[in-house]
């Protein structure tokens, strides 16, 4: 049963990749800039769920919290930092977010100690079972969330006035504006529901691992940016797609390829493998 | 007169939609060529595929006799053939004499090698100084493209292509933006070129010039030719008329 | 001088190449790079290879050298099939696979890395000496190379690659020349560190190596010779002095790139070029308040 156990863990794995990395390619799709600090409002949604939880007692009221200000956040980076730049290079806005990932990571550090907080009443930690296969009970919200979040981003995607203005807006901005569809609006909608779904990852992690770090963002935002290249930039289905398969791939490779290679480098050298013979991106369109 | 560039039965496509359905094209050495048709027909995608912009899905395109469908934009326009764009593209980060002088030093940059030995650009700012005196803005010389009004940037896509030395220019609407007098003179100074020798393509929707600096056209529409011949006659032909006025009475 | 601050030229020197040759690649020809770092282990960790078999420091600097650049002619390659979004992220992708593959390799020391790397033979004040002789040449070659039609053409690919091809530029030919230069060069840097520390772990070329030596190019001014030198002078040894700099050291770095990027995307030798307008608007304002 180690085959199923495995691919589980790659699901819960890939799951958590896909919620960072849908963010990161809706934002793509809209402006074509690669929003590095994505990551690190994961993790401050994983902080804030955390600090909130242990002083309130109540896991909803933090991660509902958490969303709500980490959302904000990511319309003021929006503002602030991106809507500047727009005529810019794109290497410009590129290299400005790996700054402010950075400088997050690094605030965290100061601001929360390098050693990482916890829950103070631990949960979630006993193991299920399901048969012959057993899960932590922490790994089945991790997928029950994932499965919920991704549900809710379908909808939003498909049924309602900010989904479809946002895919009008990346077919043909002109077009969408011309129909009547405020883009500006379309950006700090997205911007803010992208971050509400960073920061929902974040919460979920932190139950998962019991840990908050400062740099539990940096595996996430460098592999949320191979996934969303694999997935074809802007490429919501292929996103979630790429996501998947890089978790259950990663839980496979570790422990064909682990002799030779690290696991966070297998994420690369799928997407350095694939580019070759695909540079568009697995599901992407030429 | 003989061809110097065929295309022969050009499809292309992008994603669902036809740009170009099965075109035949004759460029003859020496003329002046008119490419004209309704907004969309196609004209832009047809001199994009001739340098090798747009790759297209069916068809070749012949270069004197030798097939250049697989060359690479920078290998067609080594072989001679320039493009100005309808939507300007200057260098930006250049002034308006470097971007010139850059393509005068084709020679030069057609080589990693050669460029990396060679240093002087004596020679290529003073034939870059002369190109835009012909072309009317030599008073923008040292100036960055962002400070240039429309009508000059048209020009420096043309300066910039005439710099490359072309035996081919294909000239996408070079005389949109600019007025009256500007358009003329700019006619007419193609005119004067291609008397010395330069064979071009000139897409414009300015019919007036067209029958005024060309004497042959090609008409396209929907992706297809419609009509090829003496411009004075092609501009009064039904067909003709008929795709311009369909146009037009669809959009009013 | 002593021992300490020969050790900081040697540093300073290092940072100096490193940031030189990134400069070629993304400063003159515009192509991001974030993996740099695993070009400047590439020829540390060849170096001491070839070190410790016995070959003299000028052998092994060489063959760090065209080894290093072979590997970035392979990213260069690479880097012509995706488009300008994606070199970035597949950049930071082959830092990522060159660290995660030196982690997992015993003939290279795995996580422990390489020690007794032997001595360069040249002496404290050799070793410097050399280290400063190769800024010297670097920064000249740079500043040739800004001047030549090699410079003139990385320009327009930097700019604007399409339009550039249809001028007869061979993009591809210019992308791959910048990722040959700047890598060779990278990995001369790293056979210079190789010797220097004659210890070598992955670590010391992570993700955050790379994303410093970018720093001083972006701070510095992408493309300028000075300006990159400057910066690159300026971010290593300040760290070394100010006590609270080093201890926030990485923080500013990113605050750093943040700032530079949000306000003055053409670095401090925009700056200076911008100075004397700079200059009178600020004493304009003066006047306007007495």
């Amino acid at each position: 049963m180690l085959y199923v156990e495995l691919a589980l863990q790659g699901l819960v794995n890939g799951s958590m990749y896909a919620i960072v990395a849908v963010g990161l390619t809706l934002i793509y799709g809209l402006l074509r800039i690669l929003h590095v600090a994505h990551a690190g409002l994961f993790t401050l949604g994983a902080y804030v769920t955390v600090v909130l939880t242990n002083a309130t007692g109540s896991l909803v009221l933090g991660a509902a919290v958490s969303m709500l200000v980490v959302g904000i956040a990511g319309m003021v980076i929006y503002r602030l930092l991106y809507e500047p730049l727009l005529r810019q290079p794109p290497y410009v806005a590129l290299i400005a977010s790996i700054g402010l990932f950075i400088c997050m990571e690094e605030g965290y550090r100061i601001l929360f100690g390098p050693y990482g907080n916890s829950f103070s009443s631990a949960w979630l930690t006993e193991r299920l079972s399901l048969g012959p296969v057993s899960m932590a009970a922490a790994d089945l919200a991790m997928l029950v969330g994932a499965v919920v979040l991704l549900a809710f981003l379908t909808w939003l995607m498909n049924q309602t006035r900010l989904g479809i203005a946002w895919r009008a807006t990346v077919t043909d901005a002109a077009m969408a504006r011309s129909f009547g569809v405020d883009t500006i609006k379309v950006r700090y909608g997205i911007f803010f529901m992208a971050s509400v779904f960073a920061a929902a990852a974040g919460s979920l992690v932190s139950v998962l691992n019991n840990l908050v770090e400062p740099t539990m963002g940096s595996v996430p935002s460098y592999k949320s940016l191979a996934i969303i290249v694999l997935g074809g930039l802007g490429n919501v289905g292929g996103t979630l797609l790429a996501a998947l398969m890089l978790g259950v791939i990663e839980a496979f490779g570790t422990i064909y390829t682990g002799a030779y290679l690290d696991r966070d480098a297998i994420a690369f050298i799928f997407l350095i493998a694939v580019l070759m013979f695909r540079p568009q991106g697995l599901f992407g369109a030429r | 007169m003989e061809s110097v560039l065929t295309l022969e039965s050009i499809v292309v496509q992008f994603g669902g939609i036809t740009a170009l359905a099965g075109v035949d094209f004759t460029l003859k050495q020496g003329e002046l060529l008119g490419l004209i048709g309704p907004n969309g027909a196609g004209k832009t995608t047809l001199l994009r595929t001739i340098i090798g912009v747009v790759r297209p899905t069916q068809g070749r395109v012949i270069l004197q006799e030798r097939d250049v469908t697989h060359l690479g934009v920078d290998e067609r326009a080594r072989k001679g053939i320039a493009l100005t764009h309808q939507i300007v593209r200057p260098f930006r980060s250049m002034t308006v004499l470097e971007n010139v002088a850059l393509a005068a030093g084709h020679h030069k940059t057609g080589s990693v090698f050669r460029a990396f030995a060679s240093s002087s650009r004596r020679s290529e700012s003073s034939r870059a100084r002369d190109l835009l005196e012909l072309t009317g803005i030599a008073a923008y010389a040292n100036a960055h493209p962002s400070a240039l009004p429309l009508g000059a940037l048209k020009r420096l896509e043309v300066a910039r292509a005439l710099a490359t030395d072309p035996r081919i220019l294909l000239l996408d609407e070079p005389l949109a933006g600019l007025n009256h007098i500007e358009a003329q003179r700019l006619a007419d100074t193609f005119r004067d070129l291609n008397a010395s020798g330069i064979t071009m393509v000139l897409i414009e929707h300015n019919l007036g010039q067209v029958a005024r600096v060309c004497p042959r056209v090609v008409v396209i529409d929907n992706g297809k030719k419609i009509g090829e011949g003496a411009t004075r006659e092609m501009l009064v032909d039904p067909n003709v008329v008929a795709a311009y006025i369909g146009k037009e009475a669809v959009r009013a | 001088m002593g021992t300490y601050e020969l050790s900081l030229i040697a540093i300073v020197s290092i940072n100096v190449l490193l940031a030189l040759s990134l400069n070629i690649i993304t400063g003159l020809c515009g192509q991001v790079s974030l993996g740099h770092a695993a070009f400047f282990g590439t020829g540390a960790y060849v170096a001491a290879l070839l070190a410790g078999s016995g070959a003299s420091i000028f052998v092994s600097m060489t063959a760090a050298g065209v080894a290093t650049s072979l590997l970035g002619l392979l990213v260069g390659l690479a880097s012509l099939r995706v488009r300008a979004d994606f070199l970035a992220i597949t950049t930071m992708g082959v830092g990522f696979v060159f660290v995660g593959f030196v982690r997992k390799q015993n003939w290279l020391g795995a996580e422990m890395g390489l020690s007794n790397i032997p001595d360069h033979g040249l002496g404290e004040w050799g070793f410097v000496v050399l280290c400063v002789t190769l800024v010297c040449l670097v920064a000249l070659l740079t500043a040739y190379i800004k001047r030549s039609w090699l410079g003139f053409a990385f320009v327009a690919v930097a700019d604007d690659e399409d339009t550039s091809r249809t001028i007869g530029i061979n993009a591809a030919a210019y992308k791959l020349a910048a990722f040959i230069i700047g890598t060779f060069l990278a990995g001369v840097a790293g056979a210079t560190y190789a010797y220097f520390t004659r210890f070598l772990v992955p670590g010391a070329f992570g993700f955050g190596v790379s994303i410093s030596i970018l720093a001083m190019v972006i701070l510095g001014g992408l493309g300028s010779v000075w300006g990159v030198m400057f910066a690159a002078i300026a971010l290593t040894l300040l760290p070394e002095f100010i006590r609270v700099i080093n201890d926030y050291k990485i923080f500013i770095y990113g605050l750093l790139l943040l700032l530079v990027m949000r306000f003055v995307p053409g670095g401090l030798a925009d700056l200076v070029k911008r100075w004397p307008p700079l200059w009178a608007r600020v004493r304009g304002r003066r006047w306007k308040a007495s």
